[in-house]
């Protein structure tokens, strides 16, 4: 008894010892102590998905043949369900309970010329707007201005009786146009990349047989288009403000009589007051007519892609339900493509956009390889689409080197919230922290960057996991990843906009859309059962040309199962 | 008045453990992998009849020329089962007859598979819905084939 009390004794003079050391540094360090325990405990958010959500991303079928993987396809739609194939668009009067309608390119332009719903289901009236960016500035077009020139184009061109119709401009509301006129007129759309030297065009031409052709005025030898292309003849030249009092109408001496030039805006002058600003009515049930884009193949000038209708609008409705429901575009977005549009990943998310209502934005230089920064220069978007290659140049050539020692401190700090699974919010730490790597940027309501990339592309512009890290840190936006490829309408696969995690090496795609599917073919039987799955990539799905395709890439299923390339 | 006093000490080894938690890199989470896919199989009654579920086996059965795994329902179609006449063997007759026995199977397991031409419009129907319920439920692991069949694997 005695021991016990003398130890307690002990213990307590210890105590008041250590105690009676008690000084200003003291209250100092408690202080500190206390503060920062406050602030881990207030700090701490739940992590914006379940990690579990993470932990294993896309379901694989219980059944496989021999020779391939399991099937993946993502959570929404697991084995057994029928993939997503549709916007299920409910016309006005159809009774509730009826499924909708897939929907077709007319639906999305109605959607778009509608405006914005309200909560109640009604038309509020507000239409997104259209910003084409030239430079530092930006001129912004009205939607029913828009359905003018569409209804003036597409009529004359169904009045020529065009079939099919090459579209071979920069990214531009005339382009948006062609493609809409074309689902409304019924001629397929073929969409060519611009800058083509006029030999390789000419070929596309003849390949994919256009009797009409939209282009910019002055980009082309016309005497050389037309020489190759006996069935070409109607050209619809696009004439910039600069050079609009030019005389365009003129054709080389060999094809007058056969092939007749028009200028878009003097058509659209002529014909407005006949063409009405209201979308064309059409009937559903009819289909709507195919759109064609080019894939850039390193071997030869590229190869058509023959994508229909039905291709198109599965990608897009997989590319819309891929983000949860309160990260999608909505009428307040103003969504900015520094990506070509004759690729289908940033055409699909662009249209995305327009039937979500929000507003869009074009830019005439967008494509594969842009400088970010000059880019974005000219409007403050909330949402960007761009390519890998960009986004890995940006990166390299001005992220990396401006990262000096306070921006590695903040871009720690923030590291650390992205790993426990959350969005860092803006403070003064990530405020200093992106000062040095964005300094030529102006993206202050940046929430969301959209980087595909294409199958073929150069491995070097593959992002890595730590890339990616850090240009959410520096943008303070979320970021999707897709991985597209020949055949398959807007992405293959796509990862999770909440997936953080910053893995080692290079960046994974994520899931298969819900409009995809995803089989390894040519996959060895020799390996043990806890081998990843690798093999070549075959996707099939409704977004796919004639259902399924088979790509030259190996790929491979990691443990979250998400596509890796190998 | 000086800094390196025992209580200060204390006091500052707790906050830098208190930030080291804060901060310590967090393993992601992984789950565990799944059972590994079941390979689509081609076979023929000879190589079927060792999926009748014993020996703790898995228990297939076919319908019209596909294989059913009907593992889960091993209390009705295993050893001891009322079906189990079922296991490893095609049961389109009796399914279609809504008869157990023995003698709605092909004794003969080289002989060419059961062609159900006899069968009337309600035995049609009976096997049809039959085949429904399995599909709904079960999982299809392949396909069967008659002994000899040029679809039929090497042996």
């Amino acid at each position: 008894m005695a021991d016990q009390a003398s130890l307690i004794e002990q213990v307590d003079a210890a105590l008041s010892n250590v105690l009676a050391d008690w000084n200003i540094y003291s209250t100092l360090f408690a202080g500190l102590l206390g503060a920062f325990a406050l602030y881990s405990l207030f700090s701490s958010r739940d992590p914006d998905v379940h990690p579990f959500l993470l932990a294993r991303q896309s379901t694989a079928s219980p059944i496989r043949n021999s020779g391939e993987s399991a099937t993946y396809r993502c959570l929404e739609t697991p084995y057994g369900f029928p993939l997503r194939s549709g916007l299920n668009v409910k016309d006005p009067g159809t009774p509730k309970y009826t499924a909708g309608r897939r929907g077709d390119l007319r639906d999305i332009w109605k959607a778009a010329v509608r405006g914005s719903l309200n909560p109640d289901g009604s038309a509020s009236g507000k239409q997104g707007k259209i910003f084409t960016v030239l430079g530092k500035n930006s001129i912004e077009h009205s939607l029913s201005q828009l359905t003018q020139e569409m209804n003036v184009v597409g009529k004359e061109l169904q009045k020529s009786d065009a079939k099919t119709v090459a579209v071979c401009l920069t990214d531009s509301v005339e382009l948006l146009a062609s493609i809409f006129a074309g689902s409304f007129y019924g001629y397929k759309t073929v969409i060519v990349p611009h800058n083509l030297p006029a030999e390789t065009l000419s070929a596309h031409l003849l390949a994919c047989k256009a009797d009409a052709l939209i282009a910019e005025a002055g980009s082309l030898d016309l005497s050389i288009v037309a020489k190759g292309n006996k069935q070409l003849d109607l050209v619809i030249w696009v004439a910039k403000y600069g050079n609009r009092h030019m005389d365009w109408h003129e054709v080389p001496e060999e094809v007058k009589g056969t092939l007749n030039a028009l200028v878009w805006h003097e058509l659209v002058e002529e014909h407005k007051d006949l063409a009405g600003m209201d979308v064309p009515e059409y009937d559903p049930t009819t289909p709507a007519p195919a759109v064609n884009t080019v894939w850039p193949s390193s071997s030869t000038s590229g190869r058509f892609i023959d994508f229909q209708s039905e291709n198109l609008i599965a990608a897009l409705a997989a590319l819309g339900s891929a983000l949860p429901r309160n990260q999608r575009f909505t009428p307040s977005d103003l969504v900015l493509s520094i990506d070509s549009l004759s690729r289908s990943y940033p055409l699909l998310q662009i249209m995305n956009a327009l039937y979500s209502n929000a507003s869009i934005a074009l830019n005439s230089v967008a494509g594969e390889n842009v400088d970010f920064a000059l880019a974005t220069l000219g409007i403050s978007p909330t949402v960007i689409i761009a390519s890998s290659q960009t986004m890995a140049d940006y990166h390299e050539r001005v992220m990396k080197p401006h990262t000096g020692p306070i921006s590695s401190l903040g871009r720690w700090v923030q590291a650390r919230t992205l790993d426990g699974g959350n969005m860092p919010s803006k403070n003064i730490l990530s405020q200093i922290s992106r000062v040095g790597p964005t300094a030529e940027l102006s993206l202050n309501d940046l929430r969301l960057l959209c980087i595909s990339h294409r199958v073929d592309a150069d491995p070097s512009v593959r992002l890595t996991s730590e890339q990616l890290t850090e240009l959410r840190i520096f943008t303070d936006a979320r970021i999707v990843y897709a991985l597209t490829g020949p055949g398959i309408a807007g992405a293959i696969s796509q990862t999770n906009i909440f997936d953080y995690r910053c893995l080692s090496g290079l960046a994974h795609f994520g899931a298969p859309l819900s409009c995809t599917e995803i089989t390894l073919t040519n996959v060895s039987e020799n390996g043990g059962s806890d081998d990843l799955p690798e093999g070549q990539l075959t996707v099939a799905g409704p977004a796919v040309v004639d259902g399924k395709t088979t790509l030259p890439t190996r790929v491979r299923i990691s443990n979250d199962n998400t596509v890796e390339l190998i | 008045m000086s800094v390196a006093s025992p209580i200060n000490l204390i006091l500052l080894s707790l906050f830098v453990v208190l930030v080291y938690y804060h901060f310590r890199p967090k393993q992601a989470i992984s789950l565990p992998r799944g059972p590994p896919p079941v390979v689509f199989r081609t076979y023929t009654p000879k190589t079927l009849i060792e999926f009748n579920g014993e020996n703790d086996r898995p228990v297939y059965l076919a319908v019209r020329g596909r294989v059913f795994d009907v593992s889960p329902g091993r209390n009705f179609y295993g050893p001891g089962g009322p079906y189990e006449n079922f296991a490893g063997r095609d049961a389109s007759r009796g399914l279609a007859h809504q008869s157990f026995d023995v003698e709605m199977l092909t004794d003969d397991l080289s002989a060419p598979l059961d062609g159900l031409k006899d069968l009337d419009a309600d035995q049609l129907e009976n096997l049809q819905s039959w085949e429904d319920r399995f599909s709904e439920k079960y999982l299809v692991v392949g396909k069967l084939v008659a002994e000899g069949d040029p679809e039929a694997p090497k042996s």
